[in-house]
């Protein structure tokens, strides 16, 4: 129908235009060839189970330490599983069981002895809906330190300072750090849950979905942060917004009916990707 | 569906829950209000004489010169009253007549023996006088106004006898005339009748004003003081106006009331008089103020309910409630944490689910007999304790009771609790124990306080618990945990069982009543706007 190739025209448009000019910024001193030795998330023949039903299926792909990894795809197609999995947050729906390894700075996150405190703390994560709690916005930010044991009005009034600062929200709100979180807008709680994140001092960020419930300004400044926060922070970020995974990030996995297909440069992905069902997918033929 | 037909559906439907709103109110109202009303005469009543007086004896309040003028000014009045009920009782009253002629012959023997009068003047003075007391019994017991006079003529001819001037015998002559006058407009055939009816009145006269100054006090407290509220004077004045009567005017008919001026029972006689003058001087006899009496919510009762206050009652509620909530509030929630949290959904846990539904519908005699089984035969006397009613085995019960409420209220509440919050802080590193308590708990509050309200309102209520297990109509102070006490509930039903005093005592039924339903309206307040404070701080505004 003419009316439609019109509309994919304009959408492959869109995305080449996008990953063009993400690419300036990203790629100008990364190599493009994939080091697997230094990835921080390894992941090996995982496979996910909701009881009988399949979450995600024989896994493998590397992420690389201080960069951003985007995992696009259809709606169920594995990839919140996936990025669940990593710091097993997934734990908390009841019978579940895995294959394979799942290995986050050398550690094998799914190992019996895994300190699941350590490994929260090493990996955090932001998700789809901003969910701070319904505490102060100093509070919030403290919250991953205090479990940390730090009781030091001064040295937490730092970290929240520098949490918020990192995430672009201390000009905003330093004022009004006794305020509550909930009185913040959409984009700034969504802000507040990165700060409340790198609170903890992770050096792995997820990220899942986090611009789905924001408008586009707000969509920007998140996405503003994520470019900021790459040069320290190993991100992995899961989204259904096409545009934004070439805007932001370096590598792209995708991920079809619980098994991946590609995982390839996001360059790559988009302009020439090996796969056909990729191709449909990032040309919008389906999905 | 057509515009014009959602359009009146939807009026429809707007008018219909406004008319349910309204019929609510005017049905809280319709139940509330005769209550309320009621109750709030046992706080702001008319007095009575009687009352302050009561208030001085038992509570040293007031002022006692005051007391005593205003004593003496009724008194005026009174004893108008008392001498009209004696002159006719010189009448008609044989038995005291001859009693009191009897007591003048020892009192006169007596004297004589104190002058000395010598042996055979002794006899003679004294045999004389046994006849005129014989003469003068025969002349009580007579039905007949012509040997009356004739007797009585006949004993007055001794009374400037030089033997009987200025001792006790001229007891005699005094006790003849009376008499004599007494029995001038009594028809003497009907005494046996009038006597029966005058006791009535000198029973109502004695509820209405007291025992008499002379009297002996009083064994009972209750008994020592006339009507000390305006409202029960009237109705005692009431009664002695009218009396009445069941009678049955055909066979096979139901009978029927009917009221008599009683004043036509003494039609002629000398009494008629009495219901006159006490119902136009009644108010001069009782002295009526308008009181606000506030201490009836910290005054202790005596004797039984009848005088005073319902201070202890509201000590025991407060007590039973608080200590119920403080063993059913972390029971109720480490359950529901249990059940939202760590239950996985086996079998045990779904019988255990529907145990505590099951629990919810028990009627709460039978939570009254087991709190009497387990708590206090068996439980308390385990740990050494007396196995007797009281506060702690009574406020186990309450908690037991309440427990399924507030398990499930705050099993909603914590379920309420958005998911993303608990991922948030477990996706920070935190424990499931911290997260629970740090995130979970702070915003299921609102919802556990809504629990914590709905469990109050019963646990103050509730009387059928507490009847076996730590309640007392009556009794000292509790001076531990494991002395039984008073409650409101308890009370108000003690006085609706113990008819002869919720008759006399409606007010303080209603008060009790009323005080229960304010005083768990207080406590809900406290918890409600305690509720609205969290609400407020979980906002963010």
């Amino acid at each position: 129908m003419p009316a439609s190739a019109l509309e994919n025209d304009i959408n492959i448009g869109q995305i080449k235009s996008a990953v063009s000019l993400g690419q300036k910024a990203a790629h100008e001193n990364k190599d493009e060839e994939l080091d697997c030795s230094c990835a921080v998330i390894k992941s090996e023949n995982f496979s996910f189970y909701y009881g009988s039903k399949v979450g995600v299926k024989d896994i493998t792909m590397d992420i690389l330490p201080c960069s951003v990894t985007a995992i696009i795809g259809p709606s169920g197609c594995g990839k919140s599983t996936f990025l669940r999995s990593i710091n097993r947050i997934n734990d908390l729906i009841s019978n579940t069981h895995i294959e394979g390894k799942l290995l986050v700075n050398g550690h094998n996150v799914y190992d019996k002895n895994t300190n699941l405190v350590n490994l929260r703390q090493q990996v955090g994560m932001v998700f789809q809906k901003p969910n701070p709690f319904p505490k102060s916005i100093f509070d919030n930010v403290a919250y991953g330190p205090r479990l940390q044991g730090i009781k030091s009005r001064s040295k937490l009034q730092q970290i929240v300072e520098d949490s918020l600062k990192a995430a672009a929200l201390w000009d905003e709100v330093k004022d009004e750090l006794k305020k509550s979180a909930l009185s913040l807008s959409g984009g700034q709680q969504q802000r507040l849950c990165i700060a409340r994140a790198l609170a903890t001092k992770p050096n792995i960020i997820l990220m899942d979905e986090p611009c789905s419930a924001l408008d586009p300004i707000a969509t920007g400044k998140i996405e503003d942060l994520i470019d900021k926060l790459q040069n320290d922070y190993t991100i992995v970020i899961v989204t259904h917004n096409m545009q934004q995974a070439a805007r932001v990030s370096e590598r792209t996995a995708f991920f079809c009916l619980g098994e991946l297909i590609e995982y390839d440069s996001t360059v790559k992905i988009f302009r020439n990707p090996g796969k056909k069902q990729t191709e449909d997918y990032v040309t919008g033929r389906f999905g | 569906m057509h515009l014009n037909t959602r359009q009146i559906t939807d009026k429809a439907f707007t008018v219909l829950t406004g008319a349910s709103v309204v019929l609510l109110t005017v049905v809280l109202l319709i139940v509330l209000g005769p209550i309320t009303w009621r109750g709030a005469k046992a706080v702001i009543f008319k007095d009575t004489i009687e009352f302050r007086k009561m208030q001085f004896a038992l509570y040293h309040r007031g002022n006692y010169e005051d007391l005593q003028s205003e004593i003496a000014e009724v008194h005026q009045f009174r004893d108008a009253a008392y001498l009209i009920i004696d002159e006719f009782k010189h009448g008609i009253d044989t038995d005291e007549l001859i009693d009191e002629s009897k007591q003048i012959y020892r009192q006169f023997g007596k004297e004589l023996k104190y002058k000395g009068t010598s042996g055979a003047e002794y006899q003679q003075i004294r045999s004389l006088a046994r006849e005129i007391r014989d003469k003068l019994q025969a002349t009580f017991q007579s039905n007949d106004k012509q040997i009356i006079q004739e007797n009585i003529d006949y004993i007055l001819q001794y009374r400037t006898n030089g033997e009987f001037v200025d001792t006790a015998a001229a007891g005699f002559f005094t006790l003849g005339e009376d008499f004599l006058k007494s029995v001038e407009n009594i028809d003497l055939d009907k005494r046996q009748e009038y006597a029966g009816a005058l006791q009535k009145v000198e029973d109502i006269i004695l509820h209405l004003l007291g025992p008499k100054p002379d009297d002996p006090v009083p064994a009972l407290s209750m008994d020592r003081y006339g009507a000390t509220r305006w409202d029960l004077a009237q109705k005692l004045l009431d009664q002695l106006l009218w009396s009445e009567k069941w009678v049955q005017k055909e066979a096979d008919q139901p009978m029927i009331k009917v009221r008599t001026l009683r004043a036509e029972q003494f039609e002629g006689t000398k009494l008629e008089p009495l219901f006159g003058y006490v119902q136009s001087n009644l108010d001069r006899m009782m002295k009526p103020m308008p009181t606000f009496y506030w201490r009836y919510f910290i005054d202790d009762s005596t004797p039984g309910h009848y005088f005073g206050g319902v201070g202890p009652e509201i000590l025991g509620t407060l007590l039973l409630t608080l200590l119920a909530m403080i063993f059913v509030i972390p029971l109720g929630i480490i359950s529901a944490a249990y059940l939202v949290e760590c239950a996985s959904d086996n079998m045990a846990v779904r019988i255990i689910r529907m145990g505590i539904n099951t629990l919810a519908g028990v009627p709460s005699i039978v939570f009254g007999l087991f709190g009497l089984a387990f708590f206090v035969l068996f439980l308390i006397p385990l740990f050494g304790g007396a196995s007797k009613p009281c506060i702690l085995a009574a406020s186990l019960t309450l908690a037991v009771l309440t427990l399924p409420v507030m398990i499930r209220a705050s099993e909603e509440a914590i379920r309420s609790v958005p998911q993303t919050y608990k991922e948030a802080s477990l996706g920070l590193g935190a424990s499931r124990f911290r997260t629970f308590m740090k995130v979970t708990l702070p915003a299921a509050l609102p919802g556990i306080l809504t629990g914590i309200i709905l469990s109050l309102s019963r646990v103050a209520g509730e009387t059928a618990p507490i009847l076996f297990t730590g309640a007392v109509a009556l009794g000292p102070l509790p001076k531990s945990l494991f002395d039984p006490t008073r409650t409101l509930s308890y009370g108000s039903y003690d006085i609706a069982v113990g008819d002869r005093l919720a008759m006399m005592v409606p007010h303080k039924q209603y008060g009790m009543v009323v005080t229960l339903v304010l005083l768990i309206l207080c406590l809900n307040a406290v918890a409600i706007i305690l509720r609205a404070k969290v609400f407020r701080r979980l906002r963010g505004n």
